[in-house]
């Protein structure tokens, strides 16, 4: 399976150890990723916030690219996600794409819709095959009761995304039970992260991200995993005011998505940059039965 | 013949804050055709089990929006929930009142705050004296302007969305998905001078709250998707006004910032999102993170095909292209 890579911005910067995670665990499970060093960012849901427009063309460029290589686009973040998705549903309304085709059509790009926008949860689940992961499993992740937390964009709209259900999705969950991790259902696993008013009010942030940390924690789970690199900001790099806001300690490491796939899978926790967060991974990985080392 | 029935369990919310020291769940089990709406059990529990039970309702038929509640954890209307698919999900029928509202007794919730929300919108019109109310008759709109409300007008005010917003939830600045909703009717109206005031006075502690999580738009019962008018008030906001507050300057920041780089450059954005000041505020939490993510000190590389990007914003990101 080859893959048109988009890895956004953030698992090219802070992120980085989402990035490192991602190209281990597909790797290993025969994914390959093409590159294409002319992508730019999605805009993150902000910036069609001061014009969509804009934001639509820059993001059906991007998808230009992977369809003039014959490729699908593999994402391993919700909001790009979710962004790219959209544009790819807003190029049809005849106005939008009337406005973007003027500022795409003199750079000789002309898209015809064909790509289809694959978080990684997805072509894991999907494409792989939740079986075809379990049965590479080299290290179980018993004993750890893991809380996904999807992240919106990768959800919501449902019926724009067309995939999960909004409200009891379950891809996630039977992912972290393929990798031998218990999955901890709790209602903050579809909520919002609070990251997107981070800057706006973070106060107000904060007190959300504690929320959904306490909610998990409080149904019994020893890490939250997410899909999303900005969720992961705001629940792993701001925990400490999370915290603050919340009163009281929250001591929830936090992993990306293929963070998790990757340990199971028999990566070291330095290939896949767990040193990097803020919140240590260790008393996580304390909990896994057998043979997992503790990241620092 | 008679009708199949299955046996339905309800766990019931019950509280009475004037006399319980804590909240309960009463279960109820009954004998139902599987495809009894869930308002109608509770009415027949209420008129034979249990008439202390308080539930608000009218219309029965998902017009009025008085019984919405939480079914199954998730945001409904009870008239036009049928019991049959919740028992097959989830074995039984867990019945609680909306969330972010007092509970009065049982599933009946302080409304108060939804209604004061919505009245900080101003929703009415302020008529336009340049199309004065014709004598005698109707102000007429054309379809195409009818158009511009798109869902709006669907509304019930049943505050589904007020009970899903995680802003309303975690601030009581934030005036509601509903109430937002009710302000885009507003705004594009052709009838309506309030165009720029309603814009200019929803932005301090307010429009910009909103998460854009669509989660109010997922339990809207009436598909009037407020997170897409929420988004596009924004971009009214700063056709109208530039970026003024936090939200507004962090949004055209952000589509800003990719104009240098193709990739967002997370330092640059601080600066533009909350100025110099901003900075030095976020500098503890900024020494935190940088322990162990060096790479937000450097600016990221150049994408290639970077002309491309600069002539897509040149030929749709001029001030005279803004909506």
């Amino acid at each position: 399976m080859k893959l048109a890579y988009y890895p956004g911005c953030v698992a090219q910067a802070s992120g980085k150890e989402l990035d490192m995670a991602t190209r281990w665990v597909c790797r290993s499970l025969g994914i390959e990723l093409a590159e294409f060093p002319k992508f730019s960012c999605c805009g993150s849901g902000f910036s069609d916030e001061a014009n969509e427009v804009l934001t639509v063309a820059l993001n059906v460029r991007n998808l230009a690219l992977a369809e003039a290589a014959g490729l699908d686009l593999l994402t391993v973040c919700s909001t790009c996600t979710g962004m790219l998705s959209l544009a790819n549903l807003r190029y049809q309304d005849p106005k939008v794409k009337e406005r973007v085709d003027s500022a795409l059509a003199p750079l000789g790009i002309h898209y015809r819709g064909t790509v289809k926008v694959k978080h990684l949860l997805r072509v894991l689940t999907e494409d792989v095959g939740v079986a075809q992961v379990r049965a590479r499993v080299v290290r179980p992740l018993e004993g750890l009761k893991v809380g996904a937390f999807y992240g919106c964009h990768l959800l919501r709209p449902a019926d724009e995304l067309n995939w999960e259900s909004a409200e009891e999705p379950h891809a996630f969950e039977d992912l972290l039970s393929a990798v031998g991790a218990t999955p901890v259902y709790y209602r903050g696993r579809v909520m919002c992260c609070g990251f997107p008013i981070q800057f706006v009010k973070p106060d107000t942030a904060s007190r959300i991200a504690a929320h959904q940390i306490d909610d998990a924690k409080a149904h019994g789970a020893d890490a939250m995993a997410t899909p999303c690199p900005l969720c992961h900001i705001s629940l792993d790099a701001y925990q400490n005011q999370a915290e603050k806001v919340a009163g009281h300690a929250l001591d929830m490491p936090v992993f990306h998505l293929p963070q998790v796939v990757g340990l199971a899978l028999g990566a070291s926790p330095e290939e896949l940059g767990l040193g990097r967060h803020l919140v240590p991974t260790a008393p996580a990985l304390s909990k896994v039965g057998s043979g997992a080392r503790a990241g620092r | 013949m008679t009708e199949a029935t299955v046996k339905a369990t309800f766990d019931i919310y019950r509280f009475d804050p004037g006399h319980d020291r804590a909240p309960r769940y009463q279960r109820y089990t009954l004998d139902l055709p599987p495809h009894t709406p869930v308002l109608t059990a509770l009415l027949k529990i209420r008129a034979e089990v249990d008439p202390s039970l308080a539930l608000r309702y009218s219309c029965r038929s998902a017009i009025c929006g008085s019984c919405a509640m939480q079914v199954n954890s998730k945001s409904r209307l009870a008239c036009e929930t049928q019991i049959g698919p919740e028992l097959a999900r989830d074995g039984r029928i867990v019945i609680e009142p909306m969330r972010n509202q007092a509970v009065l007794r049982d599933l009946v919730v302080e409304q108060e705050p939804f209604w004061r929300n919505y009245d900080r919108i101003r929703p009415h019109l302020i008529l336009d004296p340049r199309h004065p109310m014709p004598e005698g008759r109707e102000n007429p709109m054309t379809t195409e302007e009818v158009e511009q409300f798109k869902e709006t007008p669907r509304c019930i005010a049943c505050a589904a969305c007020f009970s899903a917003c995680p802003a309303v939830e975690a601030d009581p600045a934030f005036p509601g998905p509903m109430a937002l909703a009710k302000l885009y009717r507003f705004v594009v109206d052709p009838r309506d001078q309030g165009h720029q005031d309603r814009l200019m006075r929803i932005q301090p502690d307010g429009l910009w709250l909103c998460l854009r999580c669509h989660l109010c738009t997922e339990a809207c019962p009436k598909d009037v998707r407020p997170s897409e008018r929420i988004r596009d008030l924004k971009e009214m906001a700063v056709a109208v006004q530039g970026g003024t507050e936090h939200g507004s300057k962090h949004a055209v920041g952000f589509k800003d910032n990719i104009r240098d780089r193709g990739v967002l450059n997370e330092m640059k954005l601080v600066r533009q999102t909350s100025g110099l000041v901003g900075v030095l505020e976020q500098l503890p939490q900024g020494l935190h993170i940088v322990r162990k993510k060096r790479e937000i000190l450097r600016a990221p590389h150049r994408i290639e095909g970077m002309d491309e990007v600069e002539k897509i914003y040149e030929a749709l990101d001029r001030p005279e292209e803004k909506p």
